[in-house]
Formats: structure tokens, sequence, C-alpha cells
């Protein structure tokens, strides 16, 4: 005969338990109870160790209660003999087979090597290096994000509101199409979305460097120094993660709340992860830094990052000693994995996913923003003037409230109206009403031919240019040539018309503060209702109004202005 | 063998044996899903930059705790570790 041996793996938790099992199952049986969907050893295990996630499924079941009662006697009964809980007391002999196991298989060197790791964490985990080293990480990698990628964002704007417009009008003189089809599409749609797409370089840089963190380890020892100031905002560690995240877009990092043990944790995280600025908000800085403080734009980025950290510790101190007072504290209980070198496959799907959704929000969200502003901006039909078309008008009425801020026009009023549909659109209505309406200078007539090879050498060019501003961010080497920074945009001149440095830092102050955007508070409200949206979107509008007004009128008292 | 203490009041680089774990059902699950279990050996690694929480070596691994956390395992001081 041969016999069929079976191979299913049982561990053995010793007579007292198993005899407790044994029972267990036997009590289904005898109560007629149907553990058709488990298997009834799992099944009587997890009801001994009072598994929260199957006695609400029991319970739920029929003859579910008597059977739980069963286990209780059961589990009792093994606490009186033995002296713990059940799940302590399977936990233990777990871990006493795997230490078997591991003994008979596993041989380590009695002495404890000093890993890489080790070393590494040294310092950057060190009592007084641990902190300079944690802000000059995030430093350094959001001037590489910003200035390296500046070259080929230069590039990306020239193609498209030069060549591709110029090709679009090309093609648009050919067909028999209204004049106002050729205003919708050129100053409307490629004016707006192409305004957005010139952004992309950027995004895939913080990306990039976001998956560098995330992958190599460093993010869980970030984590690790940041904790204690957590908690000084009431946040727990695991608030670090959607705080992170939250400088990539808010709505990730909204529903990354969720991995917060308790409501009180997530809900005061959810209100202070749009204080972390966004990439959405990156546009506003990069054009109006570029615009106003040239090569020191990176630092001015870099304090606007800074300052929505310091708002938000503000904030939650306020909200734990006011509306949501911490109950019993969560555990904070983390792995620091060992350092690893990043896949790059992994990095490049984390970079491709993160910006095609910001590509994505860009073709819908950002499109039909932009139809509906060149609508506004163009009605009533026939208007000359943007300043007596309907936005023009909304605006208009709104520009008052921002007077003591330093920007109570009404072009300033409309974008920031416009940029509660998403932050980037605040520039993309800027650049609209700005140079979107002006006369495009006559173009030489190239052939599609010599256009491509200009192209193609423009990119060349940035990449250069690029790779020459990364060498510099190294002590001691400067391969920049100060006067191809200078080179400017259309919007950059029209911005410097309308703008002082002093009003343009309140703007970017009031654009990192103010209401999250649609999409964020979309996301509050799914997760936390309608109340804590409505908080979410008063406090910060508020909090914007205030920083942004002792900023500009406190710089003007200073004579900055 | 010493007298048992509390975990996070041990110094970097003691070493102690896990005799006992307190604190609520759910916390301990975590403990134990960790590998923070009766006699297991633990090392005290370093404080982070600002005193808390604190890193430790169990299992082959590296594992950071709050202090509050920490004080809800009792442990005996079984030497220091050297090198």
């Amino acid at each position: 005969m041969t016999a069929i041996t079976n191979t299913v793996f049982k561990l053995d938790y010793g007579g007292k338990i198993e005899r407790e099992i044994a029972k267990l199952i036997a009590a289904f049986d005898e109560l007629d109870f149907d553990t058709a969907r488990y298997p009834k050893r799992w099944l009587a295990l997890k009801l001994l160790e009072a598994d929260e996630d199957i006695l609400q499924r029991v319970r739920n079941m029929p003859r579910g209660e008597d059977v739980i009662a069963r286990a209780q006697q059961g589990a009792n009964h093994l606490k009186d003999m033995l002296g713990d809980d059940v799940d302590l007391l399977t936990a233990d002999r777990r871990y006493g087979y795997i230490n078997g196991v591991v003994r008979q298989s596993l041989h380590r060197p009695l002495v404890n090597r000093i890993t890489l790791t080790d070393r590494i964490d040294d310092i950057v985990t060190h009592k007084w290096l641990g902190l300079p080293v944690f802000f000059a990480v995030m430093y350094v990698v959001f001037r590489l994000v910003i200035d390296v990628s500046s070259p080929f964002l230069d590039w990306t704007d020239a193609l498209i509101n030069g060549a591709i417009a110029r090709w679009l009008r090309l093609l648009l003189d050919l067909l028999p199409v209204p004049a106002w089809t050729h205003s919708l599409l050129i100053d409307g749609i490629v004016a707006g979305v192409g305004g957005v797409l010139v952004f992309v370089p950027g995004l895939l840089m913080l990306y990039f460097f976001l998956a560098l963190l995330e992958d190599s380890g460093y993010m869980s020892r970030a984590a690790f120094v940041m904790d204690r100031f957590m908690r000084v905002v009431g946040l727990h560690g695991k608030s670090f993660i959607p705080m992170i995240l939250g400088f990539g877009c808010a709505v990730p990092a909204i529903y990354a709340t969720r991995t917060i043990p308790s409501r009180r944790d997530r809900v005061l995280t959810a209100l202070l992860v749009p204080l972390m600025s966004c990439s959405a908000r990156l546009p506003v800085y990069v054009v109006f830094g570029l615009a106003f403080f040239g090569a020191r734009a990176g630092t001015v980025i870099w304090a606007m990052y800074a300052l929505g950290i310091v708002v938000a510790m503000l904030a939650g101190m306020v909200f734990t000693r006011t509306i949501l007072k911490p109950d019993v504290t969560s555990a904070f209980v983390l792995e620091l994995p060992p350092y690893r070198q990043p896949a790059p496959k992994s990095v490049l799907i984390h970079m491709w996913e993160n910006t095609r959704e910001f590509v994505r929000k860009a073709g819908t969200t950002i499109l039909l923003a932009s139809i509906v502003m060149w609508t506004l901006l163009n009605l009533p039909w026939g208007v000359s003037d943007p300043r007596h078309s309907y936005f023009g008008q909304v605006s208009g009425a709104l520009a008052p409230v921002f007077a003591p801020l330093g920007f109570g026009n009404w072009e300033t009023g409309g974008a920031l109206v416009s940029g509660f549909m998403a932050k980037e659109i605040v520039v993309s209505t800027l650049s609209q009403v700005y140079v979107g309406g002006e006369e495009k200078p006559v173009e030489e007539s190239t052939t599609f031919g010599e256009e491509l090879t200009v192209i193609g050498r423009g990119f060349a060019e940035a990449a250069v240019r690029s790779g020459k501003i990364l060498l510099s961010i190294l002590p001691g080497v400067d391969l920049v040539d100060e006067e191809a920074d200078a080179e400017d945009t259309l919007l950059s001149a029209a911005l410097r018309e309308r703008f002082t440095p002093l009003s343009a830092v309140s703007l970017l102050v009031f654009v990192l503060l103010y209401v999250p955007c649609v999409a964020t508070l979309g996301a509050i409200k799914h997760e936390f209702g309608r109340s804590w949206t409505a908080t979410s979107a008063v406090y910060q509008t508020a909090v914007a109004w205030l920083a942004a007004f002792l900023i500009y009128q406190g710089g003007r008292l200073l004579g900055l202005g | 063998m010493s007298e048992p203490t509390q975990l996070h009041l041990l110094r970097p680089g003691q070493k102690a044996v896990i005799t006992k774990i307190n604190g609520n059902g759910a916390l301990r699950r975590r403990f134990v899903e960790m590998g923070i279990v009766k006699g297991e050996t633990i090392l005290i690694e370093r404080h982070a930059p600002l005193g808390d929480p604190i890193e430790y070596f169990i299992k082959g691994y590296h594992l950071a705790l709050r202090k509050e956390e920490a004080a809800h395992i009792e442990v005996t001081l079984h030497g220091e570790a050297h090198g």
C-alpha cells in the first residue's frame, strides 16, 4: 500500500493548548456551527487568541455567540494555568519553533560585524549630526529638483509656447474655422495646459528624489530623527509619511493617513498635510522665484517649504490644545531596514506613475478650468479689455480683500480664485491674462525640418546646462555661465511690471497657505466628513491672509517694499 | 542576575533579556508581531538626536520605540556589548 504522506505543516502548541483547540473543534460540531469558510484548526486557534477581526466575523454567523463563549472559557482556562494571554503563548511557541529551525540551519559569526548600515547610521542618526544631516538632505534635494530641472523647464516652455503654438496657428489658418476657435485653442488650451506641462521636468526630478529617499532606507531614519518633533506638534511618528507625501500631492497624502492607528491622529494629520507645500505649488514658486530672485530662487523656494512646516507645527500645537486633545496614544514601532541601493526600475516606475497622475490632472481638471477661464475672460462676447470681462468683474470685486497683502489687483485676485481648482492654475491664469492676450511677435518662416533641428539642439543644450548646474552644487565648482541664467520668459517680464519682490513673497506665502485645492478638500470630506472639511478650508484661508499680511506690512515697515 | 528594570531606562551599549510585556492588548500584539517576546535578548543601540525614540537591535534587525512604549517592556540586564 502506498501511503500518501500528509505534508501540511502543523505546529505543536503543547499539550494544554492543543487540548483546548481540540475541545473547541469538537464544540463546533456539537453546536452545529458551520465552519465551511475556514479551516477548523485555524479558526479555533484564532478564537482562542481573541483575534478582533475573526471574533467580529464569527459574531455575525449563526451560533457564533455560543462558539465565542466556549472559546472564552477555553482561553480563560489557559490563562489560569499558564499565566498569560493565548496570543502571547502561541507567539512564544511559534518563535520557539523558528529559533530551533534557525539554530539548526544558520550559523552566524560570533562577533557582530560592523556593517556599512551601522556606519551610515552612526552619522545620520548621530546625536548632534542627525538633525543637520536631515535638513541638509532636504535642502540639497530641493536645490537639485529646482535648479537642475530649470533648463529643461525653459526648453519645454519654448517648445509649447513657441513651436507648437505656431504650428497650430498655421494649421488653423488652413481650416475654415471661426476666429474664436483660434483664440480658444491657442490662448485658452495651449496657453493653459501648456503652462502646466512645462513643469513635468521638475516633477520628474522631485519624484526621482522622493523614490530615492524611500527606497534607500533613509526615509525611516528621517522618521526616527524627526519623531520627537512630530510629538511636539501632537502627531504620531507615522504622520511623517503622509506629511512627506504631502510634498508631492496632498490627495494621496490624505489617504495615506489611514495607516495611522487613532482617529484623532488621523484627523490632525489631515488638517496639517495641506500645509506641506505640494508639487502643484512649486510652479508658482519657480515662476516668481526666477522672475524676482534669479540665482537665489532656490533659497526662496526652500524658505517656502520651511515656512509651510513651521506653520503646520504652530497649527498642530494649537489644535492639540483646543479641538483635538490627545487621547490614548498609539504605539510607535518602526523598523530601520538596512540601507539598500534603490532599484532603478522601481524608481522609474515611481517617477512615471506620479508624474502621469499630475499630467492626467493637467489634462482634465486644468483643461476644464482653462476653458472656463477663457470663457469668463472673453464674455460678454467682444470684450476687448480683460478688465471688463466677467472674470475681471468678479476678481475686481475681490481685489480689495488682497490689497493689504500687497497684491490688490484684479488679475491676482482672479488667479487666486482659479487656484482653488488646483494651485498650479495660479500660474496658468496669470500667464493667460498677462501673456496669452498679448500680440505674439511675428515668427520667422522656417521649414518644419529646420524647426525640429532647433528643438533637438535646444534639448541638448538644456542637458549640458543642467549637467553644469548639477556639478556647481559641489563646493568650489562653478561652471554656470550667469548670462545664460538670466534668460527670461515673457511671463517673468510681465510679473516684474506688476509686483515688487516683497509683494511677490507675500503672494507666495498666501498661495502656500490658503484654502486647499478642490481635490484635497474632496479627499478630506471622503475620509473625515463635512465639518472637518469646512474646518480645513476656513482655518487655512484665515492663516494665509494673516501670514501674508504680517509679511507684507512688516516688510514695508522695515523698508523692504 | 540583576534587578528587573524597564527597557527605556537602559543605556546604549547595554544588553538585556525580556522578562515581561505589559500594556494593553493591541500594543502587546504589536510587540509580539515585531518579535518582542519573553526570553529574547535585546541590545540598546542609540537614542535619536532629541533623546526619543530609542533604537534597539533584536532578532537581527533594528527597531525604534518611543520611551513611553519601551516602558511597557520589563527586562533584566545581561551585560554590556563590547566593540
